[in-house]
């Protein structure tokens, strides 16, 4: 197999060439830390203060900006816990997120991977009605969604949400994989067919490889975007025990008030298991995001 | 490569429909039914009094006239292009940078890059709110900030939420905060499958930095940029969670969009004839714009 | 070929183990079986058969301790009627609107569902609620509840649910904070002009109200020009103007902050917990709130202050039973909720008041608490909102208006004029 174009940006090499620095390189270097840091600060700072109000007391937070607790507290921390909801919501987050990740990876890839590299017939008729199935606000695809689902009988259930989610992200796929797909020289594919590969088994055996990097990342995403849902699963999933973590929410936003501190440290739990799921995974995503440059 | 029989064409033809089919059949089925009761219902009057037994009756073109005579949804219109575009501008041009900066090799670049993403994994609700309490005129540690940094008045405290000048750029720097990384993480994904080489060959050839760039970077990269900026159009114009939660359309309809227009309208008023007619409206002017992108890429083929 | 066959095996395989995963997942509460879709538009009173209990489904949008002592309520239903059984679901306000509309649309209505007075005519209107009058004339304690709530659940003589609870706006004041400035409570707009003059500075506003551009804004604003000698039906007249001037040039004088139009009632309640507001316009169900918030604050609260006469405005929820419902065994829910003693307990738990005239007798708080009794007496002053079933149209002029005139978009005359164009073609149609 011709292994010119395989991305080889994992491979390590085995013996680290160590350049000498000139002082000019060290001082641009040194600048560029500088630089990267402020930037860090810059867009850390609103998830700082996301972080720091939370552990507040209610009157300190209404009363005036501090940028470090006078008093500290762990209630809204407890409230989150305490809330016997909490856990089955986290179940149901889990869930639906892994469902709405699925269907889209299996109906999304496919599809990215059949427009990309095959002269199909109506190729942009198809890419139109991909992009054209987006073009609606949620809020407004509400009301038939709620009706198709209650014909199918899948209301208050894992399903319905994250069949809304994955028709938000399998266009997504489509579009953000296809230039990957495109990017595959020609020749590959060729050498594959010659090795006697047909399309299905280079599918699994050439580009899955080759593009693994935007497949984790799209992965990622398409998690993501089931574990953000929040009006899908609110309107379709009205059962208390079919809801996901998201609509907690709205225990901390009622006529008694926006209580900032606990929406805070529900803000944290909200993000910490996609970021987990970012760290482990960012070994593969885009070649390792925090392991580096990979060029200039 | 040269003519295949047609035998091999048509087959590939096939093969590549299959695998697209299913993912097109579940599209259409999901979105197919509402688009059409959306465009169903924008032609008719359903509102509180016809809802009951459905006897809404057929109004033709009658709702669109009459949005397009309310000043208000003119308003929302225009607003919604305004947020899109300079959205994408700011979003699009920081991502791209940020995206090269953080692809040169220094120590933190990597951690650092890592870190920025955490923006946009937040959920839209509570990045909404999060922004909410910062902007606050008197309460709000942005305007503190500003304040402490010698860049405002203490007395003289910028009305993010509540000045009509600024409210919109308020819900366009929460927008960013979200979209600058996203951008960023397409735009490096798209850049490390350049392979090194053709860099190399390039610096050989004597090309500096920037004609790397220029003439290597951004040409390759040309159908990630085009889809980047594709869907970045489609979810920005159709913004909703953030307007909603941030401003609600206001202060008097400073923030108003499209999609919250309409949504107001259907299920805050019960004028669901109207609020379809909004999220048709919409949807024909992303229709556009979509099928300028199709021209734009109807040279992108194989290598 | 055959390959393909292979794969189209694989990929359905996959589908269908992914769905059959995710279908065990399905609710295990079980859809009330009283609540099909398919049955007809004539109400199914199914009676349960003997040994069978009746599942009822009930949407509600209590929060907090209101939520919790709500919950408490059924589970004693429930205990206390054993061929019936009620699940109760919290949804929020603005999502529980929106669900009475899609299940109005598919037939998923829950059994009873609760609902804001004033909104509940455009939903009778819709088709949401059962008449229910025949059960409530057989009832017999209809004329025990007063007149306003039940008029919002009425609509061309007939009954469709029956109030819950009502409250209305009065005036808190931070006593501390009048002491030092030598500020006696005001009584009058006069007086509350020139007390809030002397309370503002420094940061401190002498009055917070919410101005958000909603129904809740509507709500903060009809007790000034009630007390002005406006209508609905007159807004542009120079009465509702007063109103309207007389709050803008509150803002414009300093006296109230301009983020009042991004405020709700709770934010509101936030800046006088936070001291930076002296006084604010405020309901009763913050009572409670405030005594777990700020329970060292002394404050005391006194009726809106008034032009020509005491005015203020009927807030308060209701339940409905809803179409398609298993109607006799609602309503056997709403008996038990409205039951006099029970209305008065749950009452006096969330701060609010029974709408019924011989719960409020059964607890003293309601007459002898100094902050309480004040809201009793504001409760004879409180006029309801509408009834009209385009009344959230209604309520968004009005919230506009506001709204244009507190951001100098437009003048008092000018956004009031507006508004009444507006409000009378909706009147009329």
């Amino acid at each position: 197999m011709n292994m010119d174009y395989v991305d080889t940006s994992f491979d390590r090499p085995a013996v680290k060439v160590v350049a000498i620095e000139s002082a000019k390189t060290r001082r641009v270097k040194v600048l560029m830390n500088v630089f990267a840091v402020l930037i860090a600060c810059l867009f850390l700072f609103p998830f700082y203060w996301l972080l720091i109000n939370s552990f507040k007391t209610e009157l300190e937070v209404f009363s005036k900006v501090t940028y470090w607790p006078q008093q500290w507290t762990i209630k809204p921390w407890q409230i989150q816990f305490q809330d016997k909801d909490f856990f089955r919501s986290l179940r149901n987050s889990f869930t639906i997120a892994s469902l709405a990740m699925t269907v889209s990876f299996v109906l999304g890839v496919p599809a990215a991977y059949g427009i990309g590299r095959f002269a199909v017939p109506g190729k942009k008729g198809i890419l139109l009605t991909f992009l054209v199935t987006q073009m609606m606000p949620a809020s407004l695809l509400l009301t038939p969604l709620y009706l198709t689902f209650t014909r199918m009988q899948l209301l208050n259930s894992y399903l319905a949400p994250a069949l809304a989610v994955a028709s938000g992200s399998i266009p997504f796929i489509v579009v953000t994989l296809r230039p990957y797909f495109l990017s595959v020289p020609k020749s590959l594919d060729d050498a594959a067919r010659i090795d006697g590969c047909n399309a299905v088994t280079s599918f699994f055996l050439i580009m899955v490889p080759v593009i693994r990097t935007g497949l984790i990342t799209i992965i990622v995403i398409s998690f993501l975007h089931g574990w953000n849902d929040l009006i899908y699963s609110m309107t379709f999933n009205v059962s208390a025990d079919m809801r996901p973590l998201t609509a907690n929410i709205y225990k901390f936003m009622d006529k008694y008030g926006l209580k900032w501190n606990n929406i805070m440290a529900y803000g944290v739990i909200l993000v910490t298991p996609v970021t987990l799921m970012f760290v482990f995974l960012q070994k593969y995503i885009i070649g390792g995001l925090t392991s580096g440059a990979v060029k200039e | 490569m040269f003519a295949k029989s047609s035998l091999y064409n048509e087959r590939e033809a096939r093969t590549g429909f299959l695998f697209v089919m299913p993912a097109l059949l579940f599209m259409v089925f999901m979105i197919g039914y509402p688009l059409i009761y959306n465009f169903q219902m924008s032609m008719s009057n359903l509102d509180v009094r016809s809802f009951k037994g459905n006897t809404s009756e057929f109004v033709g073109l009658e709702n669109y006239i009459t949005l397009f005579k309310d000043e208000v949804f003119v308003q929302a219109l225009a607003q919604t292009f305004t947020f899109t575009i300079w959205n994408l501008i700011i979003q699009f041009t920081l991502g791209f940078a940020l995206a090269i900066f953080f692809n040169k090799k220094f120590h933190l670049a990597g951690p650092i890059r890592g870190m920025i993403i955490i923006s946009w994994m937040m959920p839209m609700s509570v990045t909404g709110l999060l922004f909410k309490n910062m902007f606050g005129t008197e309460d709000g540690v942005i305007n503190d900030l500003l304040v402490r940094l010698g860049l405002m008045a203490q007395n003289m405290p910028i009305g993010w939420m509540i000045d009509g000048k600024f409210a919109l750029w308020s819900v366009i720097v929460a927008n960013c905060w979200v979209g600058i990384p996203f951008n960023m993480l397409l735009l490096t994904t798209g850049m490390t499958s350049i392979p090194e080489e053709v860099y190399e060959s390039a610096a050989i050839d004597g090309a500096n930095s920037f004609q790397r760039f220029w003439h290597l970077t951004v040409p390759l990269l040309k159908p990630a940029i085009l889809s980047v900026l594709m869907l970045g159009f489609i979810y920005t114009f159709k913004v909703f969670d953030l307007v909603f939660i941030m401003t609600q359309g206001g202060p008097l309809n400073a923030t108003e969009v499209l999609s919250t227009f309409s949504y107001k309208l259907s299920f805050t008023e019960y004028r669901f004839g109207l609020g379809a007619t909004g999220a048709v409206i919409l949807f024909l002017n992303l229709m556009i714009v979509g099928i300028f992108y199709l021209r734009l890429i109807r040279h992108e083929e194989v290598a | 070929m055959k390959h393909l066959r292979l794969i189209a095996l694989l990929v359905t395989v996959t589908m269908l183990t992914v769905l059959l995963a995710a279908c065990s997942g399905t609710a295990t509460t079980a859809a009330p079986a009283a609540n099909s879709s398919e049955t007809s538009a004539a109400a199914a009173t199914t009676a349960a058969p003997t040994g069978e209990v009746v599942e009822l489904e009930l949407w509600h949008y209590f929060s907090g301790p209101d939520g919790d002592v709500f919950d408490s309520m059924v589970e004693q239903f429930n205990a206390q009627n054993t061929g019936i059984h009620v699940t109760s679901t919290f949804v929020t306000r603005e999502d529980l609107m929106k669900q009475y509309t899609m299940g109005a649309l598919s037939g998923e209505l829950p059994d009873i569902g609760m609902v804001d007075n004033p909104d509940m005519a455009s939903f009778i209107t819709m088709g949401v609620y059962e008449d229910i009058t025949a059960q409530v004339e057989a009832w017999g304690e209809k004329d025990k509840f007063f007149e306003g709530p039940l008029k919002s659940c009425t609509q061309d003589g007939k009954i469709y649910g029956l109030p819950h609870n009502s409250n209305c706006l009065a005036l808190f004041y931070n006593k501390k904070m009048l002491a030092d400035a030598g500020v006696a409570v005001p009584t009058t707009w006069a007086e509350l002009e020139a007390a809030a003059a002397k309370l503002s500075g420094n940061g401190t506003y002498g009055l917070s109200m919410s101005a958000v551009k909603n129904e809740e804004g509507t709500f903060q604003f009809i007790p000034w020009f009630l007390s002005s000698g406006g209508t609905i039906e007159d807004l542009g007249g120079a009465n509702t103007v007063k109103a309207l001037s007389f709050l803008d040039g509150l803002i414009e004088k300093g006296y109230m902050s301009k983020d009042v139009i991004n405020w709700t009632q709770s934010d509101a309640k936030s800046q006088f917990v936070g001291g930076k507001a002296a006084m604010m316009i405020n309901g009763p169900w913050q009572v409670p709130v405030l005594a777990e918030e700020a329970p060292d604050l002394e404050y005391g609260v006194a009726l809106v202050p008034k032009d020509t006469t005491y005015a203020s405005v009927l807030g308060g929820e209701n339940f409905g039973v809803c179409t398609g419902a298993n109607v006799e065994a609602s309503f056997e829910v709403l008996k038990f909720l409205m039951d006099d003693q029970n209305l008065a307990d749950f009452c006096e738990k969330g701060g609010k008041f029974p709408p019924r005239s011989d719960s409020i007798t059964y607890k003293d708080v309601w007459t002898k608490d100094p902050i309480y009794s004040v809201f009793s007496e504001g409760m004879q002053y409180a006029m309801p909102r509408g009834p009209h079933p385009r009344w959230p149209e209604i309520s968004n002029a009005m919230s506009n208006a506001m709204h244009e005139a507190f951001t100098d978009a437009k003048t008092p005359e000018q956004a009031m004029k507006d508004a009444a164009d507006k409000v009378n073609s909706l009147l009329n149609a």
